[in-house]
């Protein structure tokens, strides 16, 4: 009961959050310079057709009531259409007079759904070779944090944190792809195209996996169930995969929870970089484009996959350990 | 760097008083280690190159040289020059001026950012924690809203459509960054609330914000403060980040991310251009995360109860 | 902005002898030296094998009417799909050669008729056979004032004799119909029943070209050959178009064997793909002047004095020596290919002395006392705006101009690139012309004419009475006359912007890419090409 409370407490909670999230996208959208209609009809549109437009979209309306609107398609699962993009998925750079009767604009959930699953593979990815980087490093690392394998995460997680993505992906391309020809860096036309981005983006996460690994194994293994462990004559192996790893996985699982929005800051300009047809590419050339509907309808996706993949965390922190506080 | 202020729990901050000053115990332990004294020895010679060389230096780091463009470092190549240790870029500028110059302003951004982040954040979880109720709820809802938008999303979006000059990016940066101390700070002063002392002080009839700003504050925000170093790496690479995407500072004033993102087409033929201020930069963050990472373990180790 | 189409100017071949020496020399190294690295996505790749694929550095803008826009990318798709009445190759040999196309033969009747007699047989992609009645929808409805992209010189009257003979007619708007002359290699023939019915105008190509639209799948844009193309089906049995705006991104994709043809490349990309003997360079001078547009509807470049300081403190040479192999000396307000070219003696150069004197003549001794003034270029589509765009902002600075340089992404630059009422934003814009034609008015008037003043809003009596009267001019060598000796040397002595230089298209391509032809204004003939 209790449990189910707590859920029902936590959903609601993120609705709200949401709510609060649009209210302030939406907001700063329309307090910014720049007048979207100008956008919508293109540069060179003349001005009686820029306020024929405005007012047949409603742009000239108070903002509240621009919001009620919104969020009543909202409910309905509408994001609104988007500035730039037709249906048909090509975009412009502006400049031109497009016609109010030109075909008919891609909605901004299709243009967003459609992205979801590439860059999804491109996260989990990069996951599975963070951690394939990351394990190893941290467990060794926690297990003799005054050793040499101490020393080594520690100065893995200093170096990788450092890196700029964006300049280790240049240089990445410039070695493994144009120099070596190994893989293919530009574009998505298979599996190959999700590798470089991954690795990429898997040094960034890498270190604080192993930040986590190590801080939490040190400090089980110095606790006294391992003690107890060890008195009562296990193996080794089966005090660390056993108990450490159990107990470590609730900071671990926290952490990825907490990640998930420099995650997300990474994807953005990795995939810029990599040109990998993803939502942070969607992203880059829409806050370029200032397709404003596109932008809102990606910052509340984003918001909603973060309220509720910590929540999602929270469960299974709750169901590794029932005594993590709900 | 996000987890190193969620780690920082409630019951740790303020629970265990330690008689003396803390940020001193803190400061010191950190300071005997090997990392922090690393660290803080590549750090103050950065800083000291990028405040003296540029004004000593011959050159200038915005002067364009169409004769001697392109330049490779010293000893590679042939062209090289005395002149110019890390080159010159695209358009004959000395690549070494432009990395300090660079540095300058993302060291500004930094901790001009972090500051900001600190006292809104700090200020308004005080205020939360201290006050409670709706205080209490309307901000901690706003601090989750804000937290749950990712803040490059927010920052690319507010800079991409405004003019990004060096305050409207430290405001940005900072105005999108302050949540997570509010969480911090809010939680370390309804610790605080509870004690005895603020008690007593409430009998003798100090009024909240005297309680807040004279008393509590200071016990709370020090150890705060030295994990906020840390997040001046982050912001560093934020702000190249944004530079790189075109929406940093804009040019003649060099920044690291500009410059990589401008080298990007020169990297074949000539990688220094982008290589140099990626391994400045990675440098400097080096110096600031061992700092960081040090002062991080000093607090938790007074802290956990050393 | 940049406006480029059809033009006059070499159209470069790609030779087959020079093609098969590279082949053969290049053969050992490739065949056998070179790790094949698509094994993990070979598959996706051998099924379109056989496309070509070219990398644009433009996007399409979703509308396909071609009156709407100005944009080269679109135009180089447009000569895929679309037909026109004559092709103009501007081989450097025969410039003025035009190549009947949908048109047999450009008659002119008297000094306000032009008679075009029409190919017969050729159907558009939806069947519908072309007729004299196409001509007339497209040119009446191109002609309006309305039309944003302002392509012709006024409106004109099209008189359909049979289906196919029509007569062009501009005797009712004053000025002489042999303006069409060239004209008619650049306007893209659309079906008269897609003019009558807009949304089927912007929803989707329908021409005569040898290319048919298939589909547009994110920033790509798929065409296929069309079978009853008047010349026979192209051998090349589908292109696709696809924007990539990073010119890194292009070279990177050409070198990774992703891309068969790539444009708007810069010296450094040049350089590391001539080392490559699997690709080769086409270099092409344009009909693209680049300009510095100054607002000259608001203070201060509403002054002359000002505008020509400007001029003045810009060493131009040292803007060629940013800019490499991507652009070429040219001294007037129009490319060298053009008609009526030429070296303007009065074109301001580089002088710090006068520059300074016309400062302190206009009040503003040393730029003490200006504003602000913001200078904007853009980035990821011309080569290297954002380097010389220091450079001259340096040099302005220099003089004392308080410049701020702004540099932007392409949509954002070109949402402020035009003029609007009360001056466009900030003083100063980087922007090309690369009009598609030999015809000189497509530039000169489009930007200096009080009618038209698209990006520096001027209005100015003398520079339109001198571009009226070149227009209205008798004869061919009558108005060449008044173009060289009046309207240039006018407009430089205005200088309502400086032209910088004469931009170089730079295509590069796969060696096995064999046949095909590149128009100086970027446009291509992938008709008879072959892709081994």
């Amino acid at each position: 009961m209790y449990f189910l409370e707590f859920l029902l407490k936590r959903i609601a909670q993120g609705f709200v959050i949401i709510f609060l999230t649009s209210l302030l996208i939406f907001t700063l959208l329309r307090v910014v310079p720049g007048d979207p209609v100008r956008l919508i009809v293109g540069g060179m549109a003349p001005d009686n057709v820029v306020e024929e437009v405005a007012t047949k979209m409603g742009l000239r309306d108070p903002i509240i009531v621009q919001y009620g609107r919104y969020m009543w398609g909202l409910l309905h699962g509408d994001l609104g259409q988007s500035y730039l993009r037709p249906k048909s998925g090509m975009i412009a750079t502006g400049g031109e007079y497009v016609d109010p009767s030109r075909a008919d604009m891609a909605s901004v959930g299709e243009l967003i759904l459609e992205r979801v699953p590439l860059t999804l593979q491109l996260a989990g990815v990069s996951l599975v070779f963070a951690c394939l980087i990351a394990f190893p490093i941290g467990i060794a690392g926690g297990l003799r944090p005054n050793g040499w394998p101490g020393v080594l995460a520690f100065a893995t997680q200093s170096l990788f944190v450092s890196i700029p993505n964006f300049w280790l992906a240049i240089i990445l391309i410039l070695l493994l792809s144009v120099q070596l020809g190994w893989l293919p860096a530009l574009g998505y036309r298979g599996f190959a195209y999700v590798i470089l981005p991954a690795i990429v983006l898997a040094v960034e996460i890498a270190p604080f996996l192993i930040r986590t690994l190590t801080v939490s194994l040190g400090e089980i293994m110095q606790s006294h169930f391992i003690d107890e462990a060890r008195v009562r004559g296990l193996p080794k192996r089966r005090i660390v995969y056993g108990h450490a790893l159990r107990n470590a996985a609730v900071p671990l699982a926290n952490l990825l929870g907490i990640q998930l929005s420099s995650l997300i800051g990474g994807v953005l300009v990795v995939e810029y970089i990599f040109d990998y047809p993803g939502l942070g590419h969607l992203t880059v050339n829409s806050v370029v484009g200032r397709d404003f509907p596109t932008i809102q309808g990606i910052a509340i996706t984003t918001s909603a996959v973060f309220v509720f993949v910590n929540i999602i965390v929270d469960l299974i922190s709750y169901s590794i350990d029932p005594r993590v506080e709900l | 760097m996000v987890d190193t202020m969620a780690a920082i729990g409630p019951d740790e901050l303020g629970s265990k008083r330690v008689e003396g000053s803390i940020a001193r115990q803190i400061l010191g332990t950190a300071w005997r280690s090997t990392g922090f004294r690393i660290g803080f020895t590549v750090f103050v010679l950065l800083l000291l190159a990028s405040a003296i060389v540029p004004e000593i230096s011959p050159y200038e780091a915005t002067k364009m040289n169409m004769k001697a463009r392109f330049l490779p470092p010293l000893f590679l190549g042939e062209k090289w020059e005395w002149g110019h240790p890390l080159g010159t870029d695209q358009l004959g500028r000395d690549m070494l001026l432009r990395c300090l110059v660079g540095l300058r302003y993302s060291l500004f951004i930094g901790v001009t950012t972090v500051a900001l982040m600190f006292i809104v954040g700090c200020g308004l979880g005080l205020l939360s924690g201290f006050k409670g109720r709706w205080w209490d709820m309307a901000i901690m809802r706003l601090t989750d809203a804000q937290l749950s938008i990712p803040m490059i999303i927010l920052a690319i979006t507010i800079l991409g459509v405004s003019k990004p000059t060096v305050p409207t990016i430290i405001l940005v940066l900072g105005l999108s960054g302050w949540p997570l101390y509010a969480r911090v700070a809010r939680s370390a002063a309804v610790a605080e609330r509870g004690k005895e002392y603020v008690r007593g002080l409430r009998v003798v009839g100090a009024g909240d914000w005297r309680i807040l700003l004279l008393f509590a504050a200071p016990n709370i925000l020090p150890p705060i403060a030295f994990v906020a170093v840390l997040d001046i790496a982050r912001i560093m690479i934020f702000e190249a980040i944004l530079g790189f995407l075109g929406l940093g500072i804009q040019p003649p004033t060099p920044s690291f991310g500009t410059i990589i993102s401008d080298a990007r087409k020169y990297l074949i033929n000539a990688w220094w251009i982008a290589t140099s201020p990626g391994v400045f930069l990675a440098v400097a963050l080096t110096s600031i995360n061992l700092m960081g990472a040090a002062l991080e373990k000093a607090r938790n180790k007074i802290y956990g109860g050393a | 902005m940049r406006e480029r189409s059809s033009c006059k100017g070499k159209w470069q071949m790609i030779s087959r002898r020079t093609l098969m020496q590279g082949t053969l020399a290049g053969a050992g190294a490739f065949g056998i030296g070179r790790l094949n690295p698509d094994f993990l996505f070979s598959s996706a790749c051998a099924q379109e094998a056989k496309t070509l694929r070219f990398l644009a550095a433009e996007a399409l803008t979703g509308n396909w009417d071609p009156t709407t826009h100005t944009n080269l990318g679109q135009l180089i798709a447009e000569g895929f799909m679309f037909g026109y009445l004559t092709r103009a190759p501007m081989r450097p040999e025969n410039p003025t050669e035009l190549i009947f196309e949908l048109a047999t033969s450009l008659e002119s009747i008297d000094d306000y008729t032009l008679e075009a007699k029409l190919r017969p047989g050729v159907k558009f992609h939806d069947g519908t056979p072309f007729t004299a009645a196409d001509v007339k929808a497209t040119y009446e409805y191109g002609c309006q004032p309305d039309r944003p992209a302002q392509w012709y010189p006024g409106q004109v009257k099209v008189e359909v004799i049979d289906d196919l003979t029509c007569h062009i007619k501009t005797g009712d708007f004053g000025y002489p119909a042999a303006l069409y002359y060239y004209l008619s290699s650049f306007l893209p023939i659309m079906s008269a029943k897609d003019v009558a019915n807009k949304a089927a105008l912007s929803a989707k190509p329908n021409g005569t070209g040898p290319f048919r639209f298939v589909q547009q799948k994110g920033d790509s844009t798929f065409m296929e050959a069309n079978p009853d193309f008047y010349l026979g089906k192209s051998p090349i049995p589908a292109v696709e178009y696809r924007y990539v705006g990073d010119t890194t991104t292009r070279t990177l994709a050409l070198l990774n064997g992703e891309a068969d043809i790539i444009e708007r490349l810069e010296q450094e990309q040049v350089d590391t793909i001539e080392k490559d003997d699997r690709f080769e360079i086409n270099r092409a001078v344009s009909v693209e002047n680049k300009y510095l547009f100054f607002r000259c509807s608001k203070p201060p470049f509403d002054d002359v004095r000002i505008r020509q300081a400007a001029c003045h403190a810009i060493d131009r040479s040292v803007i060629l020596d940013v800019l490499g192999v991507s652009g070429t000396y040219s001294k007037a307000h129009i490319s060298p290919v053009k008609f009526g070219y030429t070296e303007v003696d009065n074109y301001p150069e580089f002088d710090p002395e006068k520059c300074q004197a016309l400062l302190a003549e206009a009040g503003f001794p040393k730029g003490e006392g200006l504003p602000e003034l913001t200078y904007y270029v853009s980035v990821g589509f011309y080569p290297k705006t954002k380097e010389y765009g220091e450079v001259i902002t340096a040099m302005l600075q220099e003089q004392g101009f308080p410049v701020n340089l702004q540099v932007l992404e392409l949509a954002a630059w070109g949402n402020l690139l035009y003029d609007k009422p009360g001056g466009g934003e900030g003083n100063m814009i980087d922007c090309g012309w690369c009009t598609g034609s030999p015809e000189p008015d497509l530039v000169l008037r489009t930007h200096f004419h009080s009618s038209s003043k698209r990006i520096c809003g001027i209005v100015d009596p003398e520079i339109d009475a001198v571009l009226d009267k070149e227009r209205n001019a008798g004869t061919v060598n009558e108005r060449q006359d008044i173009l060289q000796k009046e309207t240039l040397p006018m407009i430089a002595q205005k200088a309502p912007a400086l032209a910088l230089f004469t931009s170089v298209f730079i295509h590069a391509y796969r060696k096995e890419l064999e046949g095909m032809y590149i128009y100086p204004n970027g446009m291509m003939d992938a008709n008879k090409a072959t892709l081994g």
